[in-house]
Order: C-alpha cells, then sequence, then structure tokens
C-alpha cells in the first residue's frame, strides 16, 4: 500500500464521529417488476432517493463485494408506506430488507468532463473511460424557468438539411418534433443536426446531448460510433436507456438528459438535447404506473401523461441576458404506428411542441430523403430566427412543393397538360431532387443558400431530372474552388447581398459554359 | 377492496371506537353494499395490519455477541429516549457478523454503531 493511501485511511478514521445519528428507513413489504412497496418512511418526500441495505446479515469481506450502493426512488406516498422503482437491479432486493432515506432528490452529475461521454440515465459513465472527477449535481426535476426569465427564440439553429433550414426553420430555444414510423428516418435527421453543429463556431457551439430511450443497445452503439467518426462527440454527450434497462431507467433517462442540458444552459451555453423517442418513455412509465397500481386512463397510460411530456419539454427554453442567454433546443421523436398522428402520445406532444416535421414511409419508400412531407409539417417560432439568405431563396419553396404534390397526383389521370401545368412540374420534380440528401453528410448554410438560389433561378430546368443531385454535386465543387469568398461572405453576414446574387448568377453561367453536357433537355 | 376496508376498521378502533361497534358499523356498511362476502378477507387484511403496526412499534437491539449487551443497553439510553421507548420494551438480539458495537432497530429509525458499519462506510470512502 503507498504512503498516500495510508495518510487517506488514517484521515478517514480521524472523521468518524463518535456519535451515531439515527436514519429514517423503511422496510421492504413487496418487492416485484421493479417496484418495491415499502412500510414505513412516512417521512420520506416524493421523487426521494432510497439506500436499499444489503449488507444485513452479511459478512464484512461479502459486504464490500456489493456492486456499488443499490438505489430507489419513490414515485408512490401511500397510506401505510411508500412505493418506489429500483434503480437497479431487482435481484438484489429481498422482502424485509431495510430501506434507507437519503433526504436526497434525485440528481444526476454534470459537468465539462461529459463531453464525448456515454452515461447511464443516473449519469454514471458507462463507456468504460473511467469515472468523472469534478461534476455539479443538477436536480432532475426541476421548475422550467419562467415567463420573467425567458427571451423570445431569434436566433438559428443550422441543421444542415436543406429541407428543414429552408422550410420548416429551428431557433435555438425551440421544441421541434420529428414524428413518423419507424424506418422513415427520425433518428438520422436528428443525428445530422448534432454533426452539423461542427460547422459553427466553437464560442456559439451548441453543446448536444443525445437521449437513447429504449433502444438497442447496437443502434446507440453505431450512432456513438458515427458521431466519434465525424468528430461530433467532442461536444456530444449521450444518455443512454437501452431496451433492456428497467422501465424506471428509460423513464428518467430523459429528465436526466434535460438536467445535464441545463448545467450548460445555466452558464449561459446552447443546448441541442435530442430525445430519441418519447413514445417509448411513455410506455415505460404506462409500465411503472400499471405496476404502482395508479388508475390506467386512455390506451392504459396514467392520467398525468401529458404532465410527463409537458413538464419535460417545458425545460427547452432560451434564457433572458440576464440569466445568462443561454437555451435548450428540444427535438423530441415520436413514433407513429402506420402514419396515425391522431394516437393519444403523438397528439399530446404535437400540442406541446413548437411544430412539427412529419416523415413519411411514402416518401421514403420512393427515395425522397429526409422524407418530410412539407404540406403538414410546420415551424412556429423558427421562422423568427431564419437567416435572412435563407429567408430570400426559401420563400417559395413550401408553396411551390405543395403545388407540384397536387399536380403530381392530378397528372396520373390527366395526360395532356398544359405548358404552365407541365413546367410547373417539371420544376417541382428538380426541387424534389435539389432537397433531396444523403444521411450523415449535412449541408452548411452558405452551401444550401446557394443550391437552393440555383434552383430558384431555373438553373436545373436543363437538367435532367435524374441527373440534379449529381450537377449540384459538381456545381457545389465548382463553388468551393471558383467562388469560396463569395460562399464565406454569405456565412458571415449571413444575408444574400446583391454582390453575392450577382457573384453566384456569374458562377451558374460559367458552369453552364464549363459543362453544357449536362444540360441535355431542350 | 378487504384492505381499505381493514384499514378503515383500524383507524376507527385507533380513533376509539369501541371495537364491538365498530365490527358491527361495519358489518352494516358491508350488507348495505351487497359486500358481506368480503368479510373473512377483512380478518385476514386486519391481522396483517396488526402483525405490522407490532412489528412498526418493536425495537430491536442488535450486538455482536452476548457480552457486548450491557454495553450496548447503556449507549442507546438517549437514542432509545429520542423514539419514545422504554429500556424494558427493548428485544436483544445477536448477530456476529456485525464484528463489535450495537445497531439499534425500529419506529422507522435506525442506529448503526456496529464496527462492520463503520469499516464498511471507511471502505467505501477511501475506494471511492
Amino acid at each position: 500500500m503507498d504512503s498516500a493511501t495510508v495518510e487517506k485511511i488514517i484521515k478517514e478514521i480521524g472523521n468518524i464521529a463518535p456519535a451515531h445519528a439515527g436514519e429514517h428507513v423503511g422496510r421492504v413489504v413487496a418487492v416485484g417488476d421493479g417496484v418495491v412497496a415499502i412500510d414505513g418512511l412516512s417521512k420520506a418526500v416524493m421523487s426521494e432517493v432510497l439506500v436499499f441495505e444489503e449488507g444485513k446479515g452479511k459478512k464484512l469481506a461479502d459486504s464490500m463485494e456489493a456492486h456499488g450502493e443499490l438505489y430507489g426512488l419513490i414515485l408512490n406516498l401511500e397510506e401505510d408506506g411508500v412505493r418506489a422503482t429500483i434503480l437497479g437491479d431487482t435481484a438484489r432486493v429481498s422482502e424485509g430488507m431495510t430501506v434507507k432515506s437519503s433526504g436526497k432528490i434525485l440528481s444526476v452529475p454534470a459537468s465539462e468532463e461529459l463531453l464525448g461521454r456515454v452515461v447511464n440515465a443516473l449519469g454514471e459513465p458507462i463507456d468504460g473511460k473511467g469515472p468523472f472527477k469534478k461534476t455539479t449535481l443538477m436536480p432532475i426535476e426541476r421548475q422550467a424557468a419562467g415567463v420573467i426569465d425567458r427571451k423570445g427564440v431569434s436566433v438559428p439553429l443550422a441543421t444542415g438539411t436543406k429541407a428543414i433550414d429552408a422550410m420548416i426553420p429551428i431557433g435555438r430555444g425551440q421544441r421541434e418534433l420529428i414524428i413518423g414510423d419507424r424506418g422513415t428516418g427520425k433518428t438520422t435527421v436528428a443525428i445530422d443536426a448534432i454533426i452539423n453543429q461542427k460547422y459553427e463556431p466553437e464560442a456559439t457551439r451548441p453543446i448536444c446531448i443525445y437521449v437513447a430511450i429504449g433502444q438497442k443497445e447496437s443502434k446507440t452503439a453505431r450512432i456513438a460510433q458515427q458521431l466519434r467518426e465525424q468528430g461530433a462527440m467532442d461536444y456530444t454527450i449521450i444518455v443512454d436507456a437501452p431496451a433492456s434497462a428497467p422501465a424506471a431507467l428509460q423513464y428518467l433517462a430523459p429528465f436526466s438528459g434535460v438536467a445535464i442540458g441545463e448545467y450548460f444552459m445555466d452558464k449561459g451555453r446552447d443546448v441541442l438535447i435530442i430525445y430519441d423517442d418519447l413514445s417509448k418513455q411513455a410506455t415505460a412509465y404506462r409500465q411503472l404506473s400499471l405496476l404502482l397500481r395508479r388508475p390506467p386512463g386512455r390506451e392504459a397510460y396514467p392520467g398525468d401523461v401529458f404532465y410527463l411530456h409537458s413538464r419535460l419539454l417545458e425545460r427547452a427554453c432560451r434564457l433572458s441576458e440576464e440569466k445568462g442567454g443561454g437555451s435548450i433546443t428540444a427535438l423530441p421523436i415520436i413514433e407513429t404506428q402506420e402514419g396515425d398522428v391522431s394516437g393519444y402520445i403523438p397528439t399530446n406532444v404535437i400540442s406541446i411542441t413548437d411544430g412539427q416535421m412529419f416523415l413519411v414511409t411514402d416518401l421514403f419508400n420512393k427515395g425522397i430523403k429526409p422524407a418530410i412531407d412539407v404540406g403538414i409539417s410546420v415551424s412556429r417560432v423558427g421562422s423568427a430566427a431564419q437567416t435572412k439568405a435563407m429567408k430570400s431563396v426559401a420563400g417559395g419553396i413550401k408553396l411551390e412543393l405543395a403545388q407540384f404534390r397536387e399536380l403530381e397526383a392530378f397528372m396520373q389521370f390527366a395526360s395532356d397538360l398544359d405548358k404552365a401545368t407541365a413546367d410547373r412540374i417539371e420544376s417541382g420534380r428538380r426541387m424534389v431532387e435539389v432537397l433531396k440528401q444523403k444521411n450523415g453528410a449535412p449541408i452548411p448554410l452558405e452551401r444550401q443558400v446557394a443550391a437552393l438560389y440555383a434552383a430558384g433561378h431555373a438553373f436545373f430546368l436543363d437538367v435532367p431530372v435524374n441527373k440534379v443531385t449529381e450537377v449540384e454535386g459538381q456545381l457545389m465543387e465548382f463553388l468551393d474552388g471558383q467562388y469560396a469568398k463569395t460562399l464565406a461572405a454569405i456565412r458571415k453576414s449571413g444575408q444574400l447581398s446583391e454582390d453575392n446574387k450577382k457573384e453566384l448568377n456569374k458562377a451558374m453561367e460559367e458552369f453552364r459554359l464549363a459543362h453544357p453536357e449536362l444540360f441535355t433537355v431542350k | 377492496m378487504e384492505q381499505s376496508y381493514a384499514q378503515a376498521l383500524w383507524k376507527l378502533v385507533e380513533g376509539g371506537m369501541v371495537p364491538a361497534k365498530a365490527v358491527r358499523a361495519l358489518h352494516d356498511t358491508l350488507k348495505a353494499h351487497g359486500r358481506e362476502a368480503l368479510l373473512s378477507r377483512i380478518a385476514s387484511a386486519f391481522t396483517r395490519i396488526a402483525e405490522r403496526e407490532a412489528k412498526r412499534s418493536d425495537v430491536v437491539l442488535t450486538v455482536a455477541c452476548e457480552k457486548d449487551e450491557r454495553h450496548a443497553h447503556k449507549e442507546v439510553k438517549e437514542a432509545l429516549s429520542a423514539m419514545g421507548v422504554d429500556a424494558k420494551d427493548l428485544k436483544t438480539q445477536i448477530d456476529d457478523t456485525l464484528i463489535g458495537g450495537w445497531r439499534l432497530e425500529g419506529k422507522e429509525t435506525l442506529v448503526d454503531a456496529s464496527y462492520k458499519n463503520q469499516l464498511l462506510e471507511l471502505y467505501n470512502r477511501v475506494t471511492a
């Protein structure tokens, strides 16, 4: 044993107080499915952390081998005791076990050390990179900022997805729901938004938190790997409550994520948090509530399932300058069944958030990715935060696409079309192609603006539809090489000045002359 | 449901009602609601409540060995008075895993002055 350890032990022996304070305790009377009924603890409070005393009757050596302390969380205060959920392995709890009240509300550790790490719903590291050294405890349940402490959404949060930044813009402090059936690219949109933050200046770059709820561990590992490869893990924290975790941890994970986010927001930083997904959290909460014998309501969810999501999402906001000016932007994800957005949980979350983007299976199957149905997607506050450059090029896209979708349906029955209608359809087809994007490849603002400017100025009309994406890529390469200054100016000012427009027009003309073979449609 | 009825009966009696009168009132209520069949189950639930309450009022002093008992009795006096328990009502048991010291548990309070607990706390702090 080294001298430092010996010194530490001597100091600890000196710290042992001779007086013995009494602890408030109860006794386990029933245990099952992750929920315990405890007799006693009459002074305990809601959401208080409990500690199960596993060492009773065990020898010292056996007690020392226990895998850390086992905690519980009080969820029901009843007449003759309390009901709590076990935040760990249920098999470690037995009837008659003594349970100590901790006098503390559940909190998670938060600090800059968490960046680049994967933690569980209790904030404990699970990536094998060792414990955190210095952290601040943040309560997982906290009152959301009040009206006076808030500020309007006015700073854009670029997602790097053209369709979103152009038509459903998101501002810092906004809550934008991503909703759709399974396998429609919801997670991809969210992950691309995280990756895109690497283009932001370091001082204003949002801290990203990805909360995986009820996901396969392989999927979360793949996402962590993707973020690491793209260099996005440096400013990202993953909170993981996999499908194999107890329902209690799946229910708690979003709250842990936002508590970590609040640590950074309180320091004046911007935070982007993704809850993937809240349908699974609602399911976990339903399971817990039924086990806690709370009365079931619609679809067997408890009566407070709306409050579960509203109190979580209300914590996403933009603080006033007096409060540091930080923000939390939330992108909750909801999975629908067979495109039914009128389900209980989807409608609840739609009504809580500041807008939603619908991802549709039909579009996804047609190869339109991201498969966003722009007709029914909306951002209620984000347009106030959209940059002037984007506003100037994205103005008519939503209308154009909506008209195109209607005409496209009509076209299936009518063979003879007048020129104006045919032109609109051709233009719409090309706009759809321009808005397509590969996953894991977010596009910076200036390139989005340039692509949409070109599309809006009939640049792609002479390009065959199936070649639009390829030509767009070549045009971007050309701009990067020859007009980097113009792109940089757009990025810096966030505006598309007359000079910028002239430069882009010139660039498009030069490109067209240099590649006549690409413009084959007469 | 029987649990709630048993709980109500317990509270009535604890509140000062004569047991026979309380049972009669319960019987009348059950009859009026057509729930007389619950009576036997209510009796079982009532027994469980009584057992639980008895356990709640139990205060147990645990020591590592018999020779520690007298010393422990002296030390727990203060804790017992804080709990409002008479030393005569104290039950004593032996648990050699405590190594030394004593442990007092009852009335929702635990005072653990065992050597095992102190060593365990020390171990957890040093290894944290």
